[in-house]
Parts: C-alpha cells; structure tokens; sequence
C-alpha cells in the first residue's frame, strides 16, 4: 500500500469538491432555470469532459498551461504558478473534468423543484436569495451530496488525465490509480490488489450514499 | 384596504382582454372553460406572469401594481397579494406551521398565526409535513399561508378541486366566514359554474381571454348577453327563433324556423323587428299543467325521458308541435307525481313572457349546437 498515493488521492479529491461545489452550484441552478437559448450548447460544453477520451484533455491541458505555450509562461513568470506536473497543475485539471459529475446531478435536483413552489416563496414575499436558501436548497441537498460523492469518487479513479498532466511524482502527482499501473508494471500484484480494492470500496461507498440519500429525498410524489 | 382594479391586454403566448373590478369583502369569480384565461389573469394580478407585451393596468386603492402606462411593475414580493395555488404548492420540506410563517412578514401576523390555525381546524397539526395531511388540511395550509401574507387581495386559484366533496363544504363555508372578518377583495378562479353561484357576489365570464359579461350570478344565468355566454354557463334550454315586434311592450318570438309554434315575449326594444335570435329560458320559471289546459304561451308536449334523482327529476320534454325540440326541466318529483306524470304521458308547459330571454344570434352563433339539441 502506497500511504503517500493514497494522501495526495484522498487531499485531491477533498480539495476538488470543495472547489467545484460553489461552481457547480451556481453553474447547475443558473442551467436549470435560465431561458438563455444557447443553454443546449453550453450543456453539452460541460458533458465533453464525460465523452472525450482522458488522453484528449490532458493533451489539450499539457498544450495550453506547458511552459512553452503563452498562457502557461505568463502564469509561471506573474504568479509563479506551475499548472503542469505540478498538484495545482492536477487539481485545476480535476475540476475541469469533474465539472459533468457535479453539476448533472445539481441541476436535476433544481429542475425536478416544481415551479409553483418557487412563485409561491415569491408571493409569500421571499426575495430571489431567501427563496434559494430556505426552499431551493433544502429541498435540492440530495443532488448537491450526489455531486460531492460522485466527484469525490472519479477524482479517486481518474488516471489518464492524471498520467498525461501530472505525472507520476511521489508525494505530488503520484495518485492511487497510477501507483497500481506502477506496481503492475512493476509485477507487484500483491500491492495493487490492496490498492485496488481500497478504490472499489470507496467507489461504491459514495455511490451507495448518493442512492440513500436519493431514498429520503424531500420532494416526494405525492 | 382598496378596491381592486384590472384591466389588462395581452397578445402572446396568451391572449387577454380583459376588465373586472372587486371591492373588499366582495367575492368575485372568475368563471371560463379551460384555456378562457382565468389563471393567467389570476397570476397577473400576482405577478406571476411576465409577459413584456401585457399592457394595461392593476391597482390596489390607489397603489397601482401594475401600470403598463408609467412603466410599473412590482414584483410579487412587492405586492402583497394571498394566492392559493390549484394545487396548493406548499414546501414539502416544512412544516404546516413553518409553512404559514414563511409568508408572515410582520410579527403581527406571527402573532396571529395560532389562531388563524385554530379557527381553520389545524390546531394539533402544526409540525405535520404536507406529505402527512389530507388534501382538505393542506388546502386550509394553503389558506393560512396565503392570509398569513397579511394579503391586501386574496386570490384563490381553483382551490377546490382537488379535495372531495365533505371538504369542500367546509371550505365554502370557511371562504363565507372568510369575507364576514376580512375586509379584502376576493378573487377566486372556478369552472364550476354551482361553485361560481355559490359563493361568488359577481361572477366575470372569460372565454378566450376577454371578459364576456359581468354580473351577480342571477343576473348572468338569467340574461346572459350572448349565445356564448349562455353555452358557457350552462344554460340548456337554448333555442332559436324569429323575433316579431307587435303591440308597445309586447312581440311574438317565433320558435324555430317553421313559425308552428309562436311565443308571447315582452318587447324590451332591444332587439330589431323579424330578427334572427337565440333565446334561453329558466326552467325554473316554467310551470306544469294537466294535459287539457289551454292558453297563451302554452305548450302541448310530450315526456320522453324521466330521470329520478331522488326529490327531484331530470325531465326531457318534446313540443307537440315542433318535434325537432327538446326542453330539458329539472322537477320536484312531488309535483309530477301529483299530476300523475310518467315517461310517455302528455303535459302542458306554461311559459311567461318575463321568463324568456332574447339575444341577437350572430354572436358565437356558430358555436352554438344546431337548433332543438339542448346542451
């Protein structure tokens, strides 16, 4: 078992829901809700990450935050911010591609709260805010945690975008799901076995939370 | 508290023109088959409907909501109206009492709220989710939310027709009750024309977005102004005629096209000589006689059908005379057995000039089902 995998894994997947959960959640309500007519396109921007190939986006991610692109050069000399085999470098690509996973299952829970409950916070005097606080939320929280524990668990099974921007760096980039390709390379069947099933239990922890939670869900047909 | 005023004009996606007025403590209803409107001009007077071609105006006393001409608009928020929605829309994730004070702006209506719930028969259900009440207690839920408001309008959007028939009577009762303690307009959205008559001061008949005709519910179901907004309100015996002015006050209304049979009808100068009309006529003001009775505006006819419904009978009825008609009556069956009246026997009908109402027949003519089918 690989510790120093596993802690930069579990502070990668922490870090890219707690980053990705007030973007999500704006992203997600603003899509549920707005009449915008190019909302089709902006949608299916957000599902590219689900449908490309890892390789594809790291590709583009190692093109456009390289040292040698522009961006990349003007991000290292102004800010001193690597953002390729670096962890930031990872963490920025994981919310990037983790933007599917959480905002999908947000924006459901905003679509399935009928209209007439947000006229009536509106009639019975709540403002836009108010409304969103005490009954939007309230009664959208089973996405939010679906969001959460959806992400939380791809970010630990990402590998080829991990591979491709950050690397195999122990203790930086080296995650689990690429500490057991190097174990299996390395004929360490043993090890990744452990590792492996350390994911599959996590894995299916948070989707089993997502389906509980999903149980007692507040908006009920009556 | 004001008078509410709306007069309203809209192009699309729907068509409104429509006017009507509600004075605290007045119920008004707005009656009109699906489609007529009724709801979106509910939820314009709300806010609800945004629309950027809506013109006209909405006011409050002198608070004008709505103003097309001065380019005002008030938000819902803003504009303290109680909606009670078709189907209820409470928060499902609060509780009946959480779900009052969300809409209590002020501590005074905090204060009130045990009240409210005690007289509205929710006392002891105040943490009960929606989910855990019957559509009657959530309706009243819906009640409480909506008076909670502290409203300056109580708009009711067809609260009724999702609970059964016990509930519903409490609720005509608690809306009758209602309008003795609060001095606010009353609006309140039906299709049900029974409903509409029972608890309504003045009923305001939509059809296709513009009001009709407005008026105490006697008044529309006894003249209503046209063939249309005698379809719509229900009136079965409708009929056409031919119009003939005779002596001053006085004119001959033929039925029919075949002039077999003449009525004797008050001339109210409201209609030209030998025009082509649609004419109603209350059933109640009908009058039955033994067959072998004759005189003016006395029918011969035949019962075809006879429905008992307990103390009263359905009874479907054919002039001798103009076979291709039918008048249907409802009936004290006391009466039809006092005159020793079945399926097949004969009778006579007496109709009083004041009881037959006349309208010109183009409008919504062709609407109307052909001639001797009543509705």
């Amino acid at each position: 078992m690989d510790w120093q995998a596993a802690r930069v894994s579990l502070l990668l997947a922490v870090l890219t829901a707690l980053f990705l959960l007030p973007l999500g959640l704006a992203l997600a309500r603003w899509l549920a809700f707005t009449a915008w007519r190019g909302k089709p396109l902006a949608e299916a921007a957000l599902m590219l990450p689900l449908l490309l190939p890892p390789t594809v986006i790291g590709f583009y991610l190692l093109i456009a935050f390289g040292q040698g692109s522009p961006l990349g050069g003007w991000l290292s000399r102004q800010l001193g911010l690597r953002l390729v085999f670096s962890f930031e470098g990872l963490l920025f690509a994981s919310v990037l591609i983790n933007l599917p996973f959480m905002t999908q299952p947000i924006q459901r829970a905003f679509t399935a709260i009928p209209n007439s409950l947000r006229e009536a916070a509106w009639v019975s005097g709540l403002g836009r805010w108010r409304t969103f606080t005490r009954i939007e939320l309230p009664l959208a929280w089973p996405g939010l945690l679906a969001g959460v524990a959806l992400t939380a668990a791809h970010t630990l099974g990402e590998f080829g975008v991990v591979l491709m921007v950050g690397g195999s760096i122990p203790g930086q980039t080296r995650t689990l799901s690429i500490a057991i390709y190097d174990r299996v390379q390395a004929f360490d069947l043993g090890a990744a076995q452990v590792m492996a099933l350390v994911l599959v239990a996590t894995s299916l922890f948070a989707v089993a939370l997502v389906f509980a939670a999903d149980r007692r869900r507040p908006l009920q047909e009556r | 508290m004001g008078t509410l005023q709306v007069e309203l004009r809209n192009a699309a996606p729907m068509r409104l023109s429509a006017a009507f007025d509600c004075s605290p403590g007045e119920v008004v209803a707005l009656v009109g088959p699906s489609g007529s409107g009724k709801t979106s001009l509910l939820r314009a007077v709300a806010g609800l409907l945004r629309t950027k071609d809506l013109r006209g105006r909405i006011a409050v006393g002198d608070c004008a909501w709505f103003d097309s001409g001065k380019a005002i608009d008030l938000s819902p928020q803003e504009r303290h109206a109680g909606l009670v929605f078709q189907h209820y829309a409470l928060f499902p994730h609060l509780g009946a009492m959480e779900n009052a004070l969300v809409a209590a702006g002020t501590s005074a209506a905090r204060a009130q709220l045990p009240e409210l719930f005690e007289r509205l028969g929710l006392k002891g259900l105040e943490q009960r989710r929606p989910t855990e009440l019957s559509g009657g207690q959530q309706q009243r839920v819906a009640l409480a939310r909506a008076l909670a408001r502290e409203p300056k309008v109580l708009l009711l959007d067809e609260p009724f027709s999702a609970v059964d028939a016990p509930a519903r009577q409490a609720l005509y009762r608690e809306v009758a009750a209602l309008r003795q303690s609060l001095a606010t307009p009353i609006v309140l959205v039906t299709h049900d024309l029974g409903e509409a008559r029972r608890l309504a001061d003045r009923v305001v008949i939509l059809d296709a977005g513009e009001t009709l005709q407005t008026g105490t519910p006697a008044r529309v179901f006894a003249s209503p102004r046209n063939a249309r907004v005698a379809e719509l309100v229900g009136i079965q015996n409708h009929f056409r005629g031919h119009f003939h002015k005779q002596e001053p006050g006085r004119a001959r209304l033929d039925w029919g096209d075949s002039g077999a049979v003449g009525l004797q009808v008050v001339d109210k100068n409201r209609i030209d000589d030998g025009a082509a009309v649609t004419w109603v006529v209350a059933g109640e003001r009908i009058d039955l006689l033994p067959d072998g009775a004759g005189e003016r505006n006395v029918l011969r006819c035949r019962v075809e059908e006879l429905l008992s419904l307990g103390e009263t009978s359905l009874c479907n009825l054919r002039p001798e005379l103009l076979p291709g008609e039918r008048v249907t009556l409802t009936l004290a069956s006391g009466q039809l057995r006092a005159l020793g009246v079945g399926a097949g026997s004969w009778l006579r009908l007496a109709i009083p000039p004041e009881a037959v109402h006349i309208m010109p027949q183009k409008e919504g003519a062709a609407s109307l089902p052909r001639p001797g089918h009543a509705m």
